[in-house]
């Protein structure tokens, strides 16, 4: 046996159950797994990790690599971190939700519509979160193209204009 | 009766940071709650992108006033493990106790603030007192209150002296007489009892299905805890219980919290006496390969995942940050589901919300479009004219 018998195990779940579905699936070291998947096949694959014991989604991190954006599903049976890692193209970012399975994660997912603008099929209407309500809706501020300097020379340049005009 | 919505903060006398429920009341009972968050995002997972790694600790630290010392340990972890840096056992074991420390000022924080939302101020005054010995401690090995600044990448700051060694453990065992008396009154006390028994419920199968974490997940009987279950620092090498309670209520989040202490004060000795020899720091590069990491940290609220991706500069390519509250937030809708108006602070404080933890990504004007828009100059001018006022002038100085 391995030290890593129990990520071994999970690994050739995974593998057994999903085949070609998933790729790049890795042990990183002690605890740490991580696999890549097609959006479509996420739900599936989540649905089925909780069955195997892993019922609690840590988070999920959106990330921007350019010419895709995607999110990494972190689940956990508390001593395992399993990571999914999806892609979604930048021209058309979206991805299904997962509330359907973890309801826990619905404050995650709008995070990712909110700060990385990828449109998240099937969560429930709702307030916006983290920004507040006046904050532009067609600005995504954890993409790479956006920058903090140039979002503070605007507001600056707005908040100029509306003293001239007292 | 028809039905009534209230909006419970963003600005509330029971809310100690801003956040706002929205709850729908048959009467005085809570038919429905929504909880619209935000108030206290800052940016910060943007900015730590334009930030250096070392510039980020000092970033990372102000996520939170009360758990600064996690979230920076969880940074730190991440970092070092991207670079494949090597921490001396020394730095590892002065970051367990500090951790430890951490989790008694803040659980003794959070015994006095259930203590006065629960109208049992003199609980409050007691455990609020005693937290300052606590506060000493800390003050005395890192030189702050809360923002002790211990890390640093590759180890710690500071040493601790055998004198220090000694003050911190008369400390704590000042600290475990007074926490006996508190798990007296906690168990023991008619008016606590009655006030925290079956309020703010959460069984087993929502706490797991909203994904709770921490205090909040141990009180209805899930046994989750990183320092048990992803052992991180060297809490593999220490002995401590992990404390569960049945009731699933606020009076079951108290006993746990309470316990939890006297865990603490085992885990504290047991650091203090094990504390090897040898360096506290090891030089790590600046620049760091392109590499991902990812770290789970028990912070006294709960389960805090940290996850970095470096990409061969000085700077992190994406860093991401989830705390505890907001994997928690989801459980207090269903708290309040079914109970009354009058047990609302009592059923959110008992989860320890930490706003700012979990808000973190913008600072900006929120006036921008209406008639006022301060920028920072002209806020400095202006808190400058309204002291030159009042005849304090600061320009001078």
């Amino acid at each position: 046996m391995s030290e890593f018998a129990k990520e071994e195990e999970l690994k050739k779940l995974l593998e057994d159950k999903f085949g070609t579905g998933i790729s790049a699936i890795n042990i990183q070291r002690i605890r740490r797994v991580w696999l890549e998947a097609a959006p479509e096949k996420l739900v599936e694959i989540l649905e089925f990790l909780k069955a195997a014991g892993f019922d609690h989604i840590s988070t999920i991190t959106g990330f921007d690599e350019g010419e895709n954006l995607g999110a990494f599903y972190h689940a956990t049976d508390t001593h395992i971190l399993a990571t999914i890692k999806v892609k979604t193209p930048l021209s058309s970012p979206k991805l299904p939700t997962i509330t359907g399975i973890f309801p826990g994660a619905i404050s995650y997912e709008r995070e990712l519509e909110d700060l990385l603008g990828i449109k998240i099929e099937g969560l429930p209407p709702g307030r916006r979160y983290p920004l507040d309500d006046e904050f532009p809706k067609d600005q995504y501020p954890l993409r790479k193209t956006w920058k903090t300097a140039d979002f503070q020379a605007a507001r600056k340049a707005a908040a100029s204009l509306i003293k001239e005009a007292r | 009766m028809s039905k009534i919505t209230i909006p419970l903060g963003p600005q509330h006398p029971a809310l100690k940071e801003p956040e706002n429920f929205m709850l729908v009341l048959e009467g005085e009972q809570i038919e429905n709650a929504t909880i619209n968050l935000g108030y206290n995002h800052r940016g910060m997972e943007k900015a730590a992108e334009e930030r250096t790694f070392i510039q980020n600790m000092y970033l990372l630290e102000r996520v939170c006033g009360i758990c600064s010392h996690s979230h920076t340990t969880c940074y730190v972890t991440n970092v070092e493990e991207a670079a494949k840096a090597e921490v001396p056992e020394r730095a590892r074991a002065i970051r367990t106790l500090v951790g430890e420390l951490e989790r008694v000022h803040s659980h003794l924080l959070w015994i006095g603030v259930a203590g006065y939302e629960m109208g049992f101020e003199t609980l409050f005054m007691y455990t609020w007192r005693d937290r300052e010995q606590v506060l000493d401690c800390l003050e005395l090995l890192s030189g702050n209150r809360v923002h002790y600044s211990i890390n640093t990448i590759g180890g710690v700051r500071r040493d601790i002296t055998p004198e220090q060694k000694n003050e911190v453990l008369k400390r704590i065992n000042f600290l475990e007489e007074r926490t006996k008396y508190y798990i007296k009154v906690a168990t023991e006390e008619p008016t606590v009892r009655a006030r925290t028994a079956d309020v703010g419920k959460l069984p087993y199968d929502i706490a797991i299905e909203r994904g709770a974490v921490g205090p909040t997940a141990r009180a209805s009987g899930v046994k989750r805890d990183v320092r048990k279950d992803d052992p991180y620092l060297i809490y593999d090498k220490l002995d401590f219980s992990l404390i569960t309670h049945d009731t699933c209520d606020v009076f079951g989040r108290l006993v746990v919290r309470a316990l939890e202490l006297m865990e603490s004060y085992k885990l504290i000795k047991q650091v203090l006496n094990y504390l090897p020899e040898g360096p506290i720091t090891v030089k790590v590069p600046s620049r760091i390969a392109p590499a991902e990491a990812l770290n789970r940290y028990e912070a006294p609220r709960g389960e805090d995942i940290h996850y970095l991706k470096t990409n061969g500069t000085d700077k992190p390519e994406r860093l991401k940050v989830r705390a505890p509250t907001l994997a928690n937030l989801q459980s207090v809708t269903y708290m309040l589901e079914g109970g009354w108006l009058a047990d609302v602070p009592l059923v959110i404080a008992a989860i320890d919300p930490c706003m700012s933890c979990t808000d973190r990504a913008m600072v900006y004007d929120r006036k921008a479009g209406k008639t006022q828009v301060y920028d920072w100059e002209d806020l400095r001018k202006l808190g400058i004219e309204a002291y030159k006022r009042r005849g304090v002038d600061f320009t001078k100085l």
